[in-house]
């Protein structure tokens, strides 16, 4: 689904140029649950942000769905990025004015999505996240785990391709962390592609892999096995 | 503690450097609009209230019965019969509402004396300028002397005592009585004033409404009291005998001829709320023109205000940055009246700069005002600097009470707990004053717009005669006797001049209409026509087309005695079908009876007058048929080729062989017809001028708005970029409300727009019709504006780095 080769990103300013990413080269198949971690600073974020369409890489070949993604104008990946990828941020980038219902649909609307379809399947995700009698609600009157839970519904509701998640359980307490991991996994085993960055092993250990960065370059990618760990679970 | 505010102040101010400006400078030109209107409305307004008598005296005005004019003028023998019969009245005076300019001869000395005055009776009683020398009683109870004001004394006499000196006027002697000194301003400022006014034929004739009639009265006279008596002197002597003559009693003669009414103007108003009189100048110095006064102190508040409305809007808006520091003052302790305080503080720097760079804008630009209202207003005088610092405190208290109250009242918790910048608090008040903004914009757009279609109209219009190539030269004739005679020899002589197509004449001239009118009685119908007293030629000459019938013409010896022409308007008062050939017995008579007319032609209507009025009902006949002799100007058909030449042709002619002592003047007589509407040129022009700065401003306005409220969803926007908005989405979703706005505006600004402008049509009888075209041409351009305005700021803010919205707020 995603081929990365190489690929760099360099910041330049009048006194400094420093390469975020130095020849990132990854794959992700479509079903896959991976995590990137790595302090600060390592680049994971600016590679979320490439793979999300939301930033231009330097140099490099990132392809989505067979289709070259690097040196696309700005119109052009607002198209792909609308039709294809949803997104999961650390402080939920919900619009405060809008009601949930509102927050929800705006995928839908920018997708050109019929009216009668968009209330169905607003209702739909809703429904199966659990948020349907907040749908009137507005964000602020909300606690952050369910913020978070009408985020991924907004993330989830045009069936996007792969979902990136940006540090998703960053802002919440551990019960309501552990919740939307539990969500992401459900997601995932629904044959769901997520891309994943955190900063925490925990969160990290609910997906297939991980690859760990640093200075821009990953350096190692391992397996994970997930053990059912009954005592984890009850904490 | 002001030190802190003010370094704060110094800060935020040099943070939106570009918003200060604008906020300054939208300020100042509503604060200089005000100060222009001050200073018309205060010279206008001091007219005459130098005056100790202005309470007491009264200008006389006559409504004639049978036709409604008003005329701003008297018969001596009324004046002299309230005097005797009444009184109350102190004294009155005689004098012609209008300045002459004559040559005026000392020793060897010649100039045109200018403003000249020729009164009769008390002058000073009803105006008392202060005299310097001479007598200051009885200055004019000789004929044969003239006072003379200080200014014209010293260029005359230098230092010699001007008292007992004499000067020649027309070549008569007077003897220099006073010196007065001229209050400025006044009705009337004359430099001289001549005594014998008063023809001895006029002593006793009731019908000739010549003179100007002041009377003074005793103070605490009632002014019910006094025009009762008065009506009653009339009544007596005018209406009574009338109607004996008639063999009527006064009822039958009152309900079939109307009355003349007598009207009262005290002078303290007669300047701006004097009666309208149908001749439109009552006094020398002309009427003050209340219709502009009101219009410039009107659209002078509206600028005001929409400077304000900018100011509240700008300042709510950015209140919000300054949320955090409002917090942290409340605090460390700050109370709700000093977060006032220091806000009213901020305005009332701004307000200071404000009005400096006013006093800046008016100082430059008071000569093209002046030259405009053709006055010379200069900005001084205690009361002027009064309501200076009057404007100050209101603009103050207008512009920064509600911005400071509204950021007192911030929650100190919610602010410190940031997420405040997207607070919705006040957003309905700037909607509402945006909307407000639009409303006048639109206003003013519409009432240019139907300002200049009506100029057009008028400047446009076909006027039923033609007028580009004729030129009107005023005649002096030394004995009125000869005035014919004198008329057809130089008529003779210009024709010989190349260049020279045409000559002829009429008592009168277009755009200040005939120079006579006389009642007379058709089939019971009263009319009350223009004398058009004319030479052969003169409508062929101005092109003024005979609709029935034929024009007069010296072939035949009738047209010189008994045949007159009529125009349309007359045809149709009289109801007549077939006019020609009818006899009419006229207004005019000699000793046995009146003397009766044969219709040989009727003529098409044409423009006598300004716009304003309808045409006429108007006779014509020619100069020679009872010779008047009061035609006072010579119109002369001119080629365009060579004009200069010819012009230097018939100056040279006229100085050598008619008057040496008057320069040789002229005049188009379409720029002459032209002055009918300058008054409407000017609002046109002021219409437009004002329009730039209510566009300018409310462009100011909204463009800092929209700023404003765009920046505080950027990271609404990058949400929405996020999942996906287009550029175009995103545009259309941010100038939506703009859009809304701006139509709401422009339906608010049609009401008063229709009406108000559809009043000032009123005052003209031919108008436009008001059409939808200025209205749709206003909303559209609006429309653009808002648009251009709106799509510009939302296009830079779609522009925007996703990636620091998202993580950084």
């Amino acid at each position: 689904m995603i081929t990365i080769q190489n690929l760099t990103k360099v910041f330049r300013t009048e006194e400094v140029e420093t390469a975020a990413l130095s020849g990132i080269t990854l794959e992700i198949k479509k079903g896959d649950f991976l995590t990137i971690m790595g302090p600060s600073g390592c680049g994971k974020s600016t590679l979320l942000n490439i793979i999300g369409l939301l930033d231009s890489a330097t140099g490099g070949s990132y392809k989505l769905l067979d289709q070259e993604m690097v040196g696309l104008k700005e119109k052009g990946r607002a198209v792909v990025r609308k039709e294809n990828i949803g997104f999961i941020f650390q402080n939920f980038n919900l619009i405060d004015e809008l009601s949930v219902y509102d927050n929800i649909e705006l995928p839908l609307l920018y997708n050109n999505v019929k009216a009668s379809d968009r209330k169905q399947k607003i209702e739909a995700i809703a429904e199966k996240l659990n948020i349907s009698h907040r749908l009137k609600h507005f964000p602020q009157q909300l606690s952050g785990g369910q913020q978070q839970r009408v985020a991924v519904a907004r993330a989830l509701v045009n069936d996007p391709k792969i979902i990136l998640a940006d540090e998703p359980t960053g802002n919440l307490d551990s019960k309501n962390g552990n919740e939307v991991m539990e969500l992401l996994t459900d997601l995932h085993a629904k044959g769901a592609t997520i891309l994943m960055v955190t900063h925490s092993d925990y969160d990290a250990s609910f997906s297939q892999r991980t690859i760990h960065m640093k200075d821009g370059v990953i350096f190692s990618e391992r397996l994970n096995q997930r053990n059912v760990d009954v005592f984890m679970d009850a904490k | 503690m002001i030190f802190n505010w003010f370094k704060i102040f110094i800060y935020h101010l040099k943070q939106n450097k570009l918003f200060s400006f604008l906020n300054v400078l939208g300020l100042s030109i509503g604060i200089a609009g005000v100060i222009f209107a001050i200073l018309y409305w205060n010279n206008e307004n001091t007219y005459d209230q130098w005056n100790p008598e202005k309470e007491n005296v009264y200008q006389v005005l006559n409504k004639i019965g049978a036709t409604g004019d008003i005329w701003p003028s008297s018969t001596i023998p009324f004046g002299v019969t309230c005097k005797a019969t009444i009184p109350e009245i102190e004294s009155i005076c005689f004098f012609d509402s209008w300045y002459y300019e004559e040559i005026i001869k000392y020793q060897n000395q010649k100039w045109m004396g200018k403003k000249i005055i020729v009164a009769d009776y008390d002058f000073f009683d009803a105006f008392p300028f202060p005299i310097v020398k001479g007598a200051k009683k009885d200055i004019l109870k000789e004929k044969n002397s003239v006072a003379i004001s200080e200014d014209e004394a010293k260029k005359i006499f230098k230092n010699e005592d001007p008292i007992g000196k004499i000067v020649i006027n027309d070549n008569k002697s007077y003897v220099i009585k006073s010196v007065y000194k001229v209050m400025s301003p006044s009705s009337i400022e004359p430099n001289y004033v001549f005594g014998g006014l008063l023809e001895d034929g006029d002593a006793n004739n009731w019908g000739n409404f010549n003179y100007t009639l002041m009377i003074k009265v005793r103070k605490g006279t009632s002014e019910e009291s006094l025009l009762k008596k008065m009506q009653n002197v009339n009544f007596v002597n005018r209406t009574m005998k009338d109607a004996k003559a008639n063999g009527q009693t006064p009822e039958e003669y009152v309900k079939e001829n109307g009355e003349v009414k007598v009207i009262l103007d005290p002078l303290d108003k007669a300047r701006l709320y004097g009666t309208k009189s149908t001749a439109g100048v009552n006094f020398p110095e002309g009427k003050g023109n209340l219709q502009l006064l009101y219009i410039m102190v009107g659209l002078s508040i509206l600028i005001l205000i929409l400077s304000l409305v900018n100011y509240i809007n700008l300042a709510t808006a950015s209140a919000v940055k300054r949320a955090k520091e409002v917090g942290v003052r409340k605090i460390v302790g700050a109370s709700k009246t000093q977060i006032i305080a220091q806000f009213i503080f901020e305005t009332a720097i701004i307000v200071v700069l404000a009005i400096l760079f006013a006093l800046a804008i008016v100082e430059l630009s008071l000569p093209y005002y002046n030259n405009f209202l053709r006055k010379s207003l200069t900005m001084n005088g205690s009361e002027f600097y009064l309501q200076l610092i009057f404007i100050f405190g209101l603009v103050i208290v207008l512009a920064g009470i509600f911005p400071a109250v509204y950021i007192s009242n911030f929650e100190t918790l919610k602010v410190l707990k940031g997420n405040f910048s997207r607070s919705k608090s006040g957003i309905w008040i700037r909607n509402s004053m945006l909307i407000f903004q639009f409303g006048i914009a639109a206003f003013f757009i519409i009432g240019a717009l139907i300002v200049n279609s009506q100029v057009n109209y008028m400047m446009n219009k076909d006027l039923g005669f033609t007028g580009d190539q004729v030129i009107k030269i005023p005649l002096k004739s030394p004995d009125r006797n000869k005035k014919i005679q004198q008329y057809l020899t130089i008529k003779q002589e210009l024709l010989k001049l190349s260049g020279v197509q045409d000559v002829s004449t009429f008592a009168g001239s277009f755009g200040n209409s005939t120079n006579s009118s006389s009642g007379f009685t058709y089939n019971g119908v009263f009319v009350q026509p223009r004398n058009v007293d004319m030479d052969f030629g003169f409508l062929d000459m101005m092109k003024i087309k005979i609709v029935k019938g034929r024009d007069l013409s010296p072939k035949y010896a009738s047209d010189t005695i008994s045949n007159w022409l009529i125009n349309e308007t007359l045809a149709k008062t009289l109801g007549l079908k077939n006019p020609i050939n009818t006899i009419i017995s006229s207004g005019w008579g000699n000793e046995k009876g009146n003397l009766k007319f044969k219709i040989v032609g009727v003529v098409k209507d044409f423009h006598i007058t300004g716009f304003q009025n309808k045409v006429p009902p108007m006779v014509f006949i020619s100069i020679k048929t009872l010779k008047w002799n009061n035609f006072d100007n010579i119109y002369v058909k001119v080629s365009p080729n060579n004009l200069t030449g010819t012009l230097d042709k018939l100056k040279t002619y006229w100085e050598k062989n008619i008057n040496q002592d008057y320069p040789f003047q002229y005049e188009f007589v379409n720029k002459g017809f032209a002055k009918t509407y300058q008054e409407q040129v000017k609002q046109k022009d002021l219409f437009f001028i004002l329009n730039l700065v209510v566009i300018i401003i409310a462009i100011f306005g909204l463009f800092a708005l929209a700023s404003f409220s765009m920046e505080r969803r950027l990271k609404e926007i990058a949400i929405r970029k996020t999942l996906g908005a287009e550029t175009d989405a995103l545009l259309k979703d941010l100038s939506k409300q703009y859009v809304v706005f701006c139509l709401i505006g422009f339906v608010i600004g049609i009401i008063p727009a229709y009406i108000l402008l559809q009043k000032w049509l009123e005052d003209f009888a031919f108008r436009i019709n008001v059409s939808v075209i200025p209205f749709s041409i206003a909303l559209i351009s609006l429309l653009a504006l808002t648009l251009i305005i709106v799509l510009t700021k939302a296009y830079q803010v779609t522009k925007i780095d996703i990636l620091k919205y998202l993580k950084y707020e």
